[in-house]
């Protein structure tokens, strides 16, 4: 059998793409133990869930209710996000056969969706050495990994379909003709659409944007307005259909639409003059807006892409903007849609503004490498000279990804990332010793039953990153934990037959040698022994008891 | 029934594809990857042999069926989890997708 160029570069792309899941896993691949921020817990407490109790979740239960309860603002109580996502992580926890990984492994397969897609493309439209280095670029970029971190989970799998709208609704407006057309595209566009909406309603508003730009662009392009209202009528059917499908969760866009959050209630009371209009020559947004909430080199071209890239991109943007094939017409579009969410404050739209953000290299990648890919054909060369200059210039590429943006991304998306042994996640991650507390938890104590933690820090200097920690035990265990020191009721707690009392010394103890770690030990003991005297000791295990009412 | 080169190529292709993503889960997360691997290829199945019927490239149909898989064939389950057990809401939405999809396909070959 003849080896087919097709299947060689789709197999080149295919370890690029191991390589992908290999360096975005990391944070899991030797601990196994689920980490992120506030967000990671509630998608893994809703999939983990439904795997775990063998039925799908319509009312949250009260671990996941007491702080997601009111997120859905058309139905609370319910889940705030349409349930395909997390149901998927159910799956394939039934899938994998525990709880940790698969739900891991698949949500790093989502978030990295967006590089095969890119590829995909990319790779019908402009080739493969744009595609291929298009996605060497996304793979370490920290705008993409940062939120997957966080976890921000399901707008991470909804910007994979950002790409495939715009070819599908690509491929069916170049295709249109009277006599002849591929309706199946637009068909294709309006189920991933619809698709998107139901993983998450950024992306909707995205790719709508961007549909509405490459009309306008291939319109211009090819002097004709493609409109067939069956192809239409269809198409809309289809969208209203998954519309539909969830009606607790999508109609939740429309009272959300509705509510203003802080930054867009102070675009609103600000006067006409003290809008910055220059922020429409501006790409990025300003990180002090975010302090806080998001690290300034977040908003960082440097930091983010790495300068080398920028040269590449103009020159990108610039030769598209002149060569101006119908295929260029799908990035400017991109772009240009890109540029317009990000700039939607404009008209008093900052909700999740920097959220948008987070798409750039999606875009940004393949123009750059579309930029290195046609640079050596900027000069006429003789003979074979541009084609060898074509290849020097993405030997270089390549070389600039792994030195400058693969060794920057190594720091901030490592092995090391919410390691609970080390500094990195002590304080916020959950450590072996305490998942299998929670897990014995999970499978000892009856659902109604709650928990009340001690031995964890929780004073204010600390509560922030040991709120992470409880709270990760709270999605292991499925059961509410709170702080003890922290409950307002502490004396009937204690009294309360509903409450069972955990003793963690596993944080406390390998810091026993400081204050006020050695004052909060010594605290510890002493409550052991005096005030749970009357409950009965049912957990015993690596510095970890759990008291019975 | 012959099978076109083209195909036959493909399944070959698709097959060391798989070997490749299975031997690569299976390194990093044992048999928990494989199993991992084994329900993204599932999921998407049924969609892949559903729009085989279609004239689509062999890379759309791929990367269709993997993003219909994972989207589409959870939305069904989640519905069955309503009123079955979740693993049997699995099952039974495989099993169907699969049998439409190749019913499809079979009533379209079988069209003049």
């Amino acid at each position: 059998m003849k080896l087919n160029k097709n299947h060689i570069q789709t197999f080149v792309f295919m370890l690029v793409y191991l390589f992908a899941v290999y360096f975005w896993s990391q944070p899991y691949q030797e601990r196994k133990l689920p980490y992120g921020e506030f967000d990671a817990m509630s998608h893994f407490e809703v999939g983990d869930w439904m795997a775990y109790n063998d039925k799908s979740l319509v009312r949250l239960p009260h671990y996941i209710d007491l702080r997601y309860g009111n997120d859905n603002l058309f139905k609370p109580h319910t889940l705030w996000y349409p349930p395909p996502f997390h149901t998927a992580l159910g799956i394939m926890e039934v899938a994998g056969g525990e709880r940790i990984v698969p739900i891991f492994l698949l949500n790093t397969i989502m978030a990295t969706f967006v590089i095969i897609t890119t590829y995909f493309v990319i790779n019908s439209l402009f080739g493969f050495l744009p595609a291929i280095l298009s996605s060497l670029l996304i793979i370490f970029s920290p705008r993409d990994f940062m939120p997957y971190l966080w976890g921000q989970w399901p707008e991470r799998f909804a910007y994979a379909f950002i790409p495939i709208i715009l070819y599908c609704f690509y491929q069916y407006f170049i295709s249109y003709s009277k006599e002849k057309s591929k309706p199946l595209y637009l068909y294709l566009t309006a189920v991933f659409l619809g698709i998107s909406l139901l993983v998450h309603p950024l992306s909707l508003f995205h790719s709508g944007l961007g549909i509405a730009a490459l009309y306008l662009f291939l319109s211009i392009k090819q002097k004709k307005l493609v409109f067939n209202w069956r192809h239409i009528a269809v198409s809309f059917v289809i969208f209203l259909a998954l519309f539909l499908l969830f009606p607790y969760q999508t109609f939740n866009i429309f009272p959300r639409l509705g509510t203003k959050t802080d930054a867009e209630q102070s675009v609103e009371k600000a006067p006409i003059e003290s809008i910055d209009i220059s922020r429409i020559f501006k790409w990025s947004l300003d990180p002090n807006d975010y302090v806080g909430s998001v690290p300034s080199s977040y908003f960082s071209y440097k930091e983010m892409h790495g300068l080398w890239t920028l040269p590449f991109l103009l020159f990108g943007i610039l030769f598209l903007l002149f060569r101006r094939q119908e295929r260029d017409m799908l990035l400017l579009a991109w772009l240009a849609s890109l540029y317009l969410v990000l700039h939607r404050d404009l008209i008093g739209k900052a909700a999740f503004l920097h959220r948008s953000l987070s798409a750039t290299q999606h875009i940004f990648a393949p123009l750059t490498a579309v930029g290195a890919v046609y640079a050596g054909s900027f000069f006429k060369l003789p003979s074979n000279y541009n084609r060898y200059l074509k290849y020097a210039v993405v030997f270089a590429f390549a070389y600039f990804v792994f030195s400058v943006n693969m060794a920057g991304a190594s720091q901030i998306l490592n092995k090391e990332v919410y390691n609970p042994y080390n500094q990195n996640g002590f304080l916020t991650s959950i450590n072996q010793e305490e998942a299998q507390a929670s897990q014995w938890v999970l499978e000892n104590v009856p659902q109604e039953y709650n928990l009340s933690v001690l031995g964890i820090p929780h004073t204010d200097d600390f509560i922030s990153a040991t709120a992470k920690k409880i709270r990760w035990m709270a999605a292991v265990s499925q059961h509410v934990n709170r702080f003890y020191y922290l409950m307002s009721n502490k004396e009937e707690v204690l009294k309360s037959p509903d409450w069972y009392i955990m003793v963690d010394y596993t944080t406390l103890l390998p810091l026993q040698d400081r204050e006020p770690f050695k004052s909060m030990l010594n605290d510890a003991l002493e409550f052991e022994k005096n005030a749970l005297v009357n409950r009965t000791l049912v957990y015993n295990k690596n510095n970890i008891r759990v008291y019975k009412p | 029934m012959s099978i076109k080169n083209e195909a036959k190529e493909f399944i070959v292709f698709a097959l060391i594809a798989l070997l490749a993503a299975t031997a690569f889960s299976y390194a990093l997360f044992g048999i928990t990857g494989i199993r991992v691997v084994a329900g993204i290829v599932f999921m998407s199945l049924p969609f892949y042999i559903f729009l085989n019927r279609f004239e689509l490239a062999e890379g759309e149909k791929s990367v269709f069926s993997i993003l219909l898989g994972l989207t589409l064939f959870p939305s069904l389950v989640y519905i069955l989890g309503l009123v079955v057990s979740f693993r049997l809401g699995i099952l039974i939405t495989f099993v169907a997708l699969l049998g439409i999809a190749i019913a499809v396909s079979k009533y379209e070959s079988k069209k003049p």
